[in-house]
């Protein structure tokens, strides 16, 4: 019983690392005895050299850090933009309802599509990715923001006005505080198309000063395909890097929201 | 404080329309620094009753006055009581001592202070060590106690308890019960106290309201001339023997009252 216990234990935490180790390996042996072409399918040992030389002549890093500083002022403005006009809307039933129709409107619409209007109005420069990626963002953050404050749990307002909070202490110490784990999943999937239209956007716009979308495209276009994965791969750990820090993030922020 | 209920009626309307009526016409003159135990089956509206006294919900008809006779006051929320809810409502974001201050940190009393006054009531419903637990790791006990604290750190003069002590284990019920009696006899508080319990009700009250099943009525007010200071050994007296039989005819009737309108009710669904 208790052998069979840490044989599970064991497995839980060696068998995710092996299937990983397992498929590369797999892949290289699979790469190797059809002899498949590089520009379609390079070997993992090719990406990784591929990777190195990135990273050895520092392309790697410059592209990274220019999509990661879009990424960060995208999202910081959907952040403060979604939390701030979610608030009003959860607080007001009138702005709620003036803002209805258009977040109905303008939410199933793919931003996606915006990008040749925003191309238009503000060139292929820095501020069309920014915005296009924040605006993207805005909506699931304005939106659970705003159903993260109509589902706090009126028993506790009451409570707190029996205990003597005015209704703005109240808005402060309850609404507020009752709202934050929906925020804090709002803006994780806010991280996450983030991510997606800056990357989408560099793909499109291209950019002097680099970025992962038009690293992407530049090795697709001369086939370079082992620096293609070498940039996914990169795009990868970026993306768990992100997510992992915002999880970590919301923990320390609201430790209560856990185990509740 | 005097507390003035007259001919209040509270009709519930839940959102596909249908109504409940929770209370009928109650009036009831709750005297001050008077024990008040209400005790009636599920549903009757001892929670809503308790919850108008303290103005956080406002009557379908009929209105609550508290004050001295000659200087009566509509109730209003954050008034001269405050409430133990039935469900607690502590704060799930707030550590015990954050919970327990929260009134004071809401009148701007500084933290040192707030926080010193804290540590005592907590010790006093025996949570000493769980200041900075958050309520989601304690245990329903000890949630109630919490929320006990929270409210008697205001010192109000009228104390609204719904079922307090409803998750307490029997023996720490007892101490608490002997607890909240120390403090009645010390500061003389108005109490309107919610029960399920029989015993509870007679061994803390100056007088057991029993309600009739929904609609709230008052069935019978049943006057406990027990002698202060009380103390848990008087359950097995005959004095209490004789109210306990008596409250507890008055009360079975009306459950049982209530459990078949609740089958009824059942039954016209299926
Ligand atoms: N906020 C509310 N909205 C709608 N209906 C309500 C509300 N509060 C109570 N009710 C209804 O009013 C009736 C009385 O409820 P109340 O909570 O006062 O009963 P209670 O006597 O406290 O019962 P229990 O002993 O089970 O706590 C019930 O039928 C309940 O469903
Ligand atoms: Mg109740």
């Amino acid at each position: 019983m208790n052998e069979e216990r840490s044989w599970s234990g064991l497995a839980e935490k060696v068998l995710p690392a092996l299937s990983i180790v397992a498929f590369i390996g797999a892949w290289q042996i699979f790469v190797d005895y059809n002899k498949i072409a590089p520009i379609y399918l390079p070997s993992p040992l090719a990406i990784s050299e591929a990777l190195l030389a990135m990273i050895g002549d520092g392309t790697l890093f410059t592209n990274l850090g220019a999509t990661l500083l879009r990424i960060f002022a995208g999202f910081a403005l959907a952040a403060v933009t979604g939390i701030f006009f979610g608030l009003l809307m959860g607080m007001s039933r009138i702005v709620a309802r003036v803002a209805d129709p258009w977040i109905a409107a303008l939410y199933p619409l793919p931003k996606i599509s915006l990008i040749p209007l925003l191309i238009i109005w503000l060139g292929t420069g820095e501020s069309y990715k920014i915005v296009i990626s924040a605006i993207t963002a805005f909506f699931p953050i304005v939106m659970s923001t705003y159903a993260g404050v109509r589902q706090v749990d009126r028993g506790l307002v009451k409570a707190a006005l029996d205990l003597g909070a005015n209704a703005s202490q109240a808005q402060l110490t309850v609404v507020l505080p009752g709202a934050i784990p929906t925020i804090f999943a709002g803006l994780q999937l806010g991280m996450g198309v983030t991510i997606i239209l800056v990357v989408a956007a560099e793909m499109i716009g291209g950019s002097a000063r680099g970025g992962m979308g038009s690293l992407l495209i530049q090795a697709g276009q001369v086939m370079e395909t082992e620096k293609v994965f070498a940039a996914l791969v990169a795009l990868t750990l970026m993306g768990a890097a992100i997510m992992k820090g915002q999880q970590w993030l919301d923990h320390r922020l609201a430790p209560w929201a856990d185990h509740r | 404080m005097d507390i003035s209920v007259e001919n209040v009626t509270q009709i519930w309307k839940s959102r596909n329309g249908s109504k409940v009526t929770a209370l009928d016409q109650f009036s009831h003159q709750f005297k001050s620094g008077q024990f008040s135990c209400i005790l009636g089956p599920s549903g009757c509206g001892k929670s809503t009753l308790a919850q108008i006294v303290g103005g956080i919900e406002k009557a379908t008809t009929g209105t609550v006055s508290i004050g001295a006779a000659d200087n009566p006051a509509v109730t209003s929320i954050g008034g001269p009581s405050v409430m133990v809810w039935q469900s607690q409502n502590l704060f799930p974001w707030r550590t015990v001592i954050d919970n327990v201050a929260y009134g004071l940190e809401m009148a701007g009393v500084s933290r040192a202070e707030r926080y010193e006054r804290a540590r005592v009531l907590i010790a006093s419903v025996g949570l000493k060590g769980f200041e900075s637990h958050f309520p989601s790791q304690l245990s329903g006990g000890m949630r109630q106690r919490v929320a006990l604290a929270r409210a008697l750190i205001l010192d109000r003069p009228i104390l609204l308890m719904d079922e307090p002590f409803g998750a307490l284990d029997a023996q720490t019920k007892i101490v608490m019960q002997e607890e909240l009696l120390r403090i009645f006899d010390e500061t003389h508080k108005t109490v309107i106290f919610v029960t399920h319990s029989i015993d509870e009700a007679i061994l803390l009250g100056d007088e057991v309201i029993v309600m009739t099943a929904r609609p709230g009525r008052i069935k019978e007010v049943l006057p406990v001339n027990l002698p202060r200071p009380r103390s848990v050994e008087m359950i097995g007296t005959p004095e209490f023997g004789a109210l306990f039989d008596h409250a507890f005819h008055l009360i079975r009737d009306e459950v049982t009252k209530a459990m078949a309108e609740q089958n009824a009710a059942a039954g016209a669904k299926l």
